[in-house]
């Protein structure tokens, strides 16, 4: 298993940097209350980052997860409003992710579809479907107990932290400390090895896409929860998002190395970006242009630290010395 | 020799009016394009649509959309409708300009075009549902009342093309322009149609302009997410939110003081008068001047614009208090 | 494999067969749904359409046989048009603007193929940042605005028609043949398929990989570029929002078409194939009223069926 501590040191480098812009222009940015926003607004976005680093991890990709979060999201709305129990609810959101990614597994697995023709053609599927069933109506007056696990706190700190934090330390272990997490790195630096090695590569194809879809139904708790209204077609572009989140943590698109902790600044890179350039009072019309460029500079920073192009530089010694 | 004039022109007038009756009684084909399918605000004018088309009888309506509010599906779409041969195209339009060439080649194929809720270039008539003027202007009086002549506000729009939104923006900044000099708006935040955006775009705005009064929400998506974040920032009554919404969506924050008006118009009235414009227009009473009569909605008068002829749904309606529970869209 | 031999998916067009056949059954089906389906005109409107989305296509399938991706051609449709608009409302003459509206596609596929082989990124991770930028830029430089008022002669390009020939199909055709011939004829094309086979291979076998994926994006750039003065021709107005999603559209017409998302396989025939499918099952659909979401579930699963059945002939010849 091989980890690559040095992408993480790249983005704390580069949001390092992003910080002190803001310590100089927009002081006001650091305060509590700012931080804790952050924070829940990437919540979302973390825990199904979770599941994308695992698929990932096994040379894999999912682009249907923002069909899955618009799926799972209606699900649980319309569960909640029909007066279903809130655990119960969110455990239908998780199991019509993990049913969908269940789909997704198989044919990537056993029909030898790759993974990104397979999410393609299951995301507009899944999208089509939910208009289908749903007459494309949005879900209003979602019960207060059903709103309470997205906007509650619990000892100060806002429950979508909480959840995000829990499913990072159990994403963590799970992917270090397991076998089977210990796998999915050896099926993606080597599947054909990783068989010899004893490893059923069909079914760690089909738990990755099962964990993933079901990651981003528990997500809807952090996200289907916060707003008063559930839309049917939500998520669009939440894939890129995430997929953004996951490679710029330092996850090999190619499989075989990467960490959970990489993902969440990946994440944290990503949401952090759009609240910086509005306290920096930056013009909407240059926004997306900057957030493209931000990606671009944390992932290239990355890689000339490892062709060692920084050789000699300050960024270089910085690097060293922080490992 | 002046008789025969006489009799060769009434001739001609009862074939005229025999034509136009016989394509009166005609059935008629509508195809109704809305900027987007599956989102509340598309599904409700659908609902008035199908409601008028049942009325009348003699119209079969096929409501068609792209699953993303995108100019060129909406194109695809016409040109389709077009080797169709239907008799009307009827369409909420994403882009004025763009969808204006698919429309003249419509027409140049004898299909009648209603725009309605956004207009195009090229049309046979635009169902109005309240002038840009009017939008904005209402708007603004209510953020006046509301926070005074000064401001800070800043705007949540869609997308920094949505052409509707970009008109009532210029409506407001007119005004403030002319009446409001020291009115400030402080900054603009685009973030499409994602509510995770939006509500994050209010709260950002909030903490980054800490004296701001007033946001300005100008879509059905942004206008709750900016109420959600203004109430969990425990800022209701502080920072006042006006925007644009459907009132099912926007009561609970009305009833919790965090909202005080919801512009809009009625969308089910806004389909639904289309049909009725869009069998006028196959019926040939459209006209400059001329009187329609529009079932349950009663009688409007067709004006002329700058492109061609006009329907006026009304004035914006603003939901408050009083009256938000009175309507079930 | 030898840099010698040709390309295998010439030798065996089983994947083009099968779309034929697709394609056969397609029109036929299309057919019962509606009576306007079956005619020159409605076929001649339904290549009009597909144009844009065909000619990033072509670049895709380069990119894709060479084992790479492009998700950033729908951004650079969008700013070459904007480029174009920006420039011609700023009173450069039409044709001028227009070409640099391509050169402005390419320099953004060159970008594409720098960060790509020098910086030593991965394609799917450059184009997904520059698919953000390219798009951002277009709406920076336009501020949101649209560019419009294009003199006829310039509209013609996306609009006019020869005969019942739209004109932007002669410019799809011509761009197919030379694609297809470079690819299937050229020691280039042979270079495109040995990266996507082996790149290291390739590497050591002499081909000099860098400079033919440079070539490759800025090749898949211009194209998109070219895209976006014809879909801005077609639509007589640039937007800073165009082609938004297109991606998609060109990836899954290259996918169809039986090109191997790993790399080494693929053909501009099997591309143009997969594009026409999509398109006609598009338009018939549409001619028959069923709504957006349904073709949606439709389309979907034609691309799996389609992947599906060419995976089963692969493999049932791998064995045999």
């Amino acid at each position: 298993m091989y980890v690559d501590r040095g992408r993480e040191l790249s983005i704390m480098v580069f949001l390092g940097g992003l910080g002190m812009v803001l310590a100089v222009f927009a002081p006001e940015f650091y305060n509590a209350k700012n931080a804790s926003d952050i924070l829940v607004n990437i919540s979302y976005i973390t825990i199904a980052a979770i599941g994308m680093t695992a698929v990932i991890l096994t040379a894999q990709i999912d682009i249907s997860i923002g069909a899955i979060l618009a799926a799972c999201s209606t699900v649980a709305g319309l569960s909640a409003k029909a007066g279903v129990p809130i655990p119960l609810v969110f455990l239908y959101a998780i199991a019509t992710g993990a049913a969908i990614g269940l789909v997704n597994g198989l044919l990537v697995a056993y029909a030898r579809i790759p993974s990104i023709i397979v999410t393609l053609g299951t995301l507009t599927v899944i999208r089509g479907v939910i208009i289908l069933l749903t007459g494309g109506t949005w879900i209003y007056d979602l019960p207060a107990n059903f709103r309470a696990v997205g906007t509650g706190t619990t000892f100060g700190l806002p429950n979508p932290v909480w959840l995000m934090l829990l499913t990072l330390l159990i994403g963590a272990f799970v992917l270090s400390h397991t076998r089977w997490g210990r796998s999915l790195y050896a099926v993606g630096s080597n599947p054909a090895a990783a068989r010899l090695a004893g490893i059923n590569v069909e079914r760690t194809y089909i738990s990755v896409f099962v964990l993933a879809g079901a990651l981003v139904g528990l997500a809807t708790m952090a996200f289907a929860t916060r707003f008063t209204t559930v839309q049917s077609n939500t998520g669009q572009g939440f894939e890129f998002l995430v997929i953004t989140a996951v490679v710029v943590g330092g996850t090999n698109i190619f499989g075989g190395s990467g960490t959970v902790f990489g993902s969440f600044l990946g994440a944290l890179l990503v949401g952090v970006t759009g609240t910086a350039l509005t306290f920096l009072h930056v013009s909407a019309y240059w926004e997306q242009a900057l957030q493209g460029l931000f990606i671009l500079l944390a992932v290239a920073l990355d890689a000339a630290r490892r062709r060692g192009a920084l050789e000699g530089s300050w960024v270089r010694r910085l690097l060293r010395r922080s490992a | 020799m002046k008789r025969v004039w006489i009799w060769l022109s009434v001739l001609a007038m009862v074939l005229a009016s025999a034509l136009a009756m016989a394509q009166a009684g005609k059935k008629i084909t509508v195809v109704m394009i809305p900027k987007l399918v599956g989102i509340d605000y598309f599904n409700a004018t659908q609902k008035g649509a199908e409601e008028a088309a049942k009325e009348l009888g003699n119209v079969t309506l096929r409501y068609v959309g792209p699953t993303e509010a995108s100019a060129a599906k909406q194109i695809e779409l016409i040109e389709n409708a077009i080797q169709a041969k239907v008799d009307v195209i009827s369409v909420a339009a994403n882009d004025p300009k763009a969808l204006a060439p698919a429309l003249q080649k419509a027409r140049d194929a004898g299909i009648k075009v209603v725009t309605w809720d956004a207009d195009a270039d090229s049309r046979d008539v635009f169902c109005n549902q309240a002038t840009f003027t009017g939008i904005g202007e209402a708007l603004l009086d209510s953020m006046v009342d509301q926070i005074g002549k000064n401001g800070p506000a800043a705007i949540i729009t869609s997308d920094l093309t949505a052409p509707n939104q970009n008109s009532w923006i210029a409506a407001m900044k007119a005004k403030i322009a002319k009446e409001y000099p020291n009115f400030k708006i402080v900054d603009t935040k685009a973030p499409g149609e994602d509510q995770q955006k939006a509500f994050q775009a209010a709260q950002d705005l909030m903490k980054a302009y800490p004296d701001l009064k007033g946001i300005f929400a100008l879509s059905s998506v942004a206008f709750p997410g900016a109420a959600d974040a203004v109430k969990q920032a425990g800022k209701s009554g502080k920072v006042a939110v006006v925007g644009l919404s459907t009132p099912k969506q926007m009561a609970p924050f009305v009833k919790d003081g965090t909202v005080r008006d919801v512009v809009l118009w009625n969308p089910i009235d806004l389909g639904y008068l289309s049909i009725y414009a869009a069998r006028a227009a196959v019926d040939g009473t459209l006209k400059e001047g001329a009187k329609i009569k529009a079932g349950r909605l009663g009688e409007f008068t067709v004006t002329k614009d700058n492109i061609s002829l006009q329907i006026l749904l009304g004035k914006p309606f603003i939901f408050n208090k009083s009256n938000i529970d009175k309507f079930n869209f | 494999m030898s840099l010698k031999s040709r390309p295998r998916t010439l030798n065996i067009p089983w994947s083009e067969l099968v779309l034929v056949l697709g394609l056969v059954i397609a029109v036929l089906y299309m057919n019962s749904l509606s009576p306007a389906f079956l005619s020159l005109s409605n076929f001649f409107e339904i290549t009009r359409i597909v144009t844009e989305v065909g000619l990033m296509a072509l670049g895709m399938t380069l990119v894709i046989i060479t084992g790479g991706i492009d998700l950033s051609v729908g951004s650079v449709l969008g700013l070459s048009g904007i480029t174009m608009g920006f420039l011609y409302t700023a009173g450069l003459n039409i044709w001028l603007a227009a070409l640099l509206g391509v050169a402005t596609g390419a320099l953004c596929g060159w970008i594409n193929g720098q960060l790509i082989t020098r910086a030593g990124i991965p394609p799917l991770i450059v184009t997904l940042a520059t698919l953000a930028i390219f798009r951002g830029l277009a709406l920076g430089i336009s501020q949101a605005h649209s560019f419009g008022n294009y003199p006829k002669a310039f509209l013609a390009l996306g609009a006019g028609y020869l005969g019942p020939v739209p004109n932007q199909l002669f410019l799809l055709v011509l761009l197919a043949l030379g694609v297809g011939v470079v690819l299937a004829r050229s020691t280039f094309g042979r270079f495109v398929y040995a990266i996507g086979n082996n790149p290291t291979a390739a590497r050591f076998s002499g081909v000099p990989v860098n400079r033919v994926l440079v070539w490759v994006y800025t090749l898949s750039g211009l194209l998109a570029g070219l895209a976006g003065v014809i879909f801005t021709a077609r639509v007589s107005s640039a937007r800073s929002d165009a082609g938004i999603g297109t991606e998609l559209d060109a990836i899954t017409a290259v996918v169809l078409g039986g090109a191997s998302i790993a790399g080494g396989s693929g053909s501009v025939v099997g591309t143009l194939l997969g594009l026409l499918l999509v398109g006609v099952v598009r338009n018939g659909l549409t001619l028959a009223f069923i709504p957006a979401e349904q073709q949606a579930i439709i389309i979907g699963a034609i691309l799996l069926v389609a992947v599906l059945l060419n995976q089963v002939i692969r493999l049932r010849l791998g064995r045999n």
